[in-house]
C-alpha cells in the first residue's frame, strides 16, 4: 500500500509535468500565431483549395491548443486542491 | 528571384516554423503526467478526486495532427504551383538532440476513439538509461523506496547493469520517483565521508572525476546535464538552468541519484547494508541540508580521518574503499 507521501509525490511530479506542458503549449501557440500571420500575408487572395485547407487546419490547431491549455489549468487546480488536503 | 520563387520561400519558411516539435514536447509531458496521476489514483483514498489529463492530451494530439495536415497541404500547394521539388517538409518532428526523450509520439487518435492504454514510460525510460530491453512490469509490483535504493546500491556494487535494470523496472513508478527525495541526505553524507569534509564547490571536479565513469558505465543513456546537476547539488553549487525546451525526463534524476549513491558507497568500500547509517537524519540537521554534524560521526565510526585528506586520496580509503 502506497503511503500518503508517495501519492503526494506522484501528484507533485504530475503537476510539474503539466506545468512544463503548459510552457510548451504557450510557446507553440505563439509560434503558430506568427506562422498564421506570415502565411496570411503571403497567400492573401489565393483561392487555391490546398491553401484554404491549410489555413483551416491551422485554425483548428490553434483552437485545440487553447482548449488543451484550459484543460491543463483545470487539472492543475484540482490536483493542487487534492494534494493540499492530503 | 522571381515573385513566385519568393512566394515559395515565404510559404516554405512558414511551414517549417510550425511548432510541431513544441507540441510533441507538450504531448510527452502530458503522457507522463497522465501516468503519474493514474498511479496516484490507484493508491488514493478518494480516487475520484485525483484529476486526469485525458482531455488535454487529446487536444494536444489533435493540435499536432492539425499542424501536420497543414504542413502537408502547404507542400501540396507548392507542388501545384510548380515549386514542389523541395516542398515536402518532414511531417514528423525530428529529435532535437541525441539525448533520449520520453516515449515517441503515437499517431493522433480520432476524437471519438476510446482511450488507449498508457505507455509504461518509467520502464521504457529505464531501458533507455541502462541501454537494455524493457521488460513488462508486473501489474501488482509493490515495494518501498528504501528497499529499492538498497537493491540499486547492491547492483551498483556488483557493477551489474542487468540487475540494476531489473530492480528499477520492478518498482512501481511512484516508488521510483521518490528516489530523488530519499537520496538527498545520503548523497551529501557519503560525499562528505569520501572527501573528509562537507562537499563544497571546490570539490566538484574531484567528485566528478571519481564518479562519472562509474555512473556512465551503469547508465550509458543518462543525459550528461542530469549527472552534472546532481553532482553540483551535492557540492552545494547552483547548476546552470536547463533550457526550458529540454527539461530532464522525470525518471532521470531519481535513477541517477540512486546510482550515484551506490557509486559513492562503493568508493568508500562500504557494504550496501551500511546505507542505513547515511540515511538516518542527524540530530542537529534533520530536514536540513547541513551535513557537517554527521560527517564527524560517520567518519569516526568508519575509522576515516575527516580532516586529513586534501588531495585525490579519499578520506576513508584506508577503511577499504577505492581510490579516486
Amino acid at each position: 500500500m502506497a503511503s500518503v507521501a508517495e501519492v503526494k509525490s506522484a501528484i507533485d511530479a504530475a503537476i510539474t509535468q503539466i506545468n512544463e506542458s503548459q510552457a510548451a503549449l504557450r510557446a507553440a501557440a505563439e509560434k503558430l500565431a506568427e506562422a498564421q500571420q506570415s502565411l496570411a500575408a503571403a497567400l492573401d487572395g489565393s483561392g487555391h483549395e490546398a491553401v484554404g485547407a491549410a489555413q483551416a487546419s491551422l485554425f483548428q490547431a490553434a483552437t485545440d491548443l487553447e482548449e488543451c491549455l484550459a484543460a491543463t489549468v483545470a487539472a492543475v487546480e484540482q490536483a493542487q486542491s487534492y494534494a493540499a488536503m492530503l | 528571384m522571381s515573385t513566385i520563387a519568393k512566394l515559395g520561400v515565404r510559404v516554405r519558411s512558414a511551414a517549417d516554423a510550425l511548432p510541431l516539435d513544441t507540441v510533441t514536447v507538450a504531448v510527452e509531458r502530458l503522457r507522463v503526467a497522465s501516468e503519474l496521476l493514474l498511479a496516484a489514483r490507484q493508491h488514493a483514498e478518494r480516487p475520484e478526486a485525483v484529476p486526469g489529463v485525458a482531455r488535454a492530451l487529446e487536444h494536444a494530439e489533435q493540435a499536432g495532427h492539425a499542424l501536420r495536415v497543414a504542413r502537408e497541404r502547404l507542400a501540396a500547394y507548392l507542388t501545384a504551383i510548380g515549386l514542389g521539388s523541395s516542398a515536402s517538409p518532414p511531417t514528423e518532428p525530428q529529435p532535437a538532440d541525441r539525448a533520449p526523450r520520453v516515449t515517441p509520439s503515437e499517431p493522433p487518435r480520432p476524437r471519438s476513439a476510446a482511450p488507449t492504454e498508457e505507455p509504461d514510460w518509467w520502464t521504457a525510460r529505464i531501458a533507455v538509461l541502462t541501454d537494455g530491453p524493457a521488460p513488462r512490469r508486473r501489474a501488482d509490483a509493490t515495494g518501498d523506496t528504501e528497499r529499492l535504493l538498497r537493491q540499486v546500491v547492491a547492483a551498483v556494487r556488483g557493477g551489474d547493469r542487468d540487475e540494476l535494470r531489473a530492480a528499477l523496472t520492478g518498482a512501481p513508478t511512484p516508488i521510483g520517483l521518490r528516489l530523488t527525495a530519499v537520496t538527498r541526505e545520503p548523497l551529501r553524507r557519503l560525499a562528505a565521508e569520501w572527501l573528509g569534509h562537507p562537499p563544497t564547490a571546490a570539490d566538484l571536479p574531484r567528485l566528478a572525476r571519481a564518479t562519472e565513469k562509474r555512473v556512465r558505465a551503469l547508465l550509458p543513456g543518462l543525459p550528461r546535464p542530469v549527472l552534472d546537476t546532481l553532482l553540483a547539488w551535492t557540492c552545494h553549487v547552483a547548476s546552470e538552468a536547463r533550457p526550458a525546451h529540454q527539461p530532464a525526463h522525470p525518471a532521470d534524476t531519481p535513477v541517477a541519484g540512486a546510482v550515484l549513491t551506490g557509486v559513492l558507497l562503493r568508493l568508500l568500500g562500504r557494504d550496501p547494508d551500511a546505507l542505513a547509517e547515511f540515511m538516518a537524519p542527524s540530530s542537529s540537521s534533520a530536514g536540513g541540508d547541513d551535513t557537517s554534524s554527521s560527517v564527524g560521526k560517520d567518519a569516526s565510526s568508519s575509522g576515516g580521518n575527516a580532516s586529513s585528506s586534501a588531495g585525490e586520496e579519499p578520506a576513508s580509503a584506508s577503511a577499504g574503499g577505492e581510490h579516486a
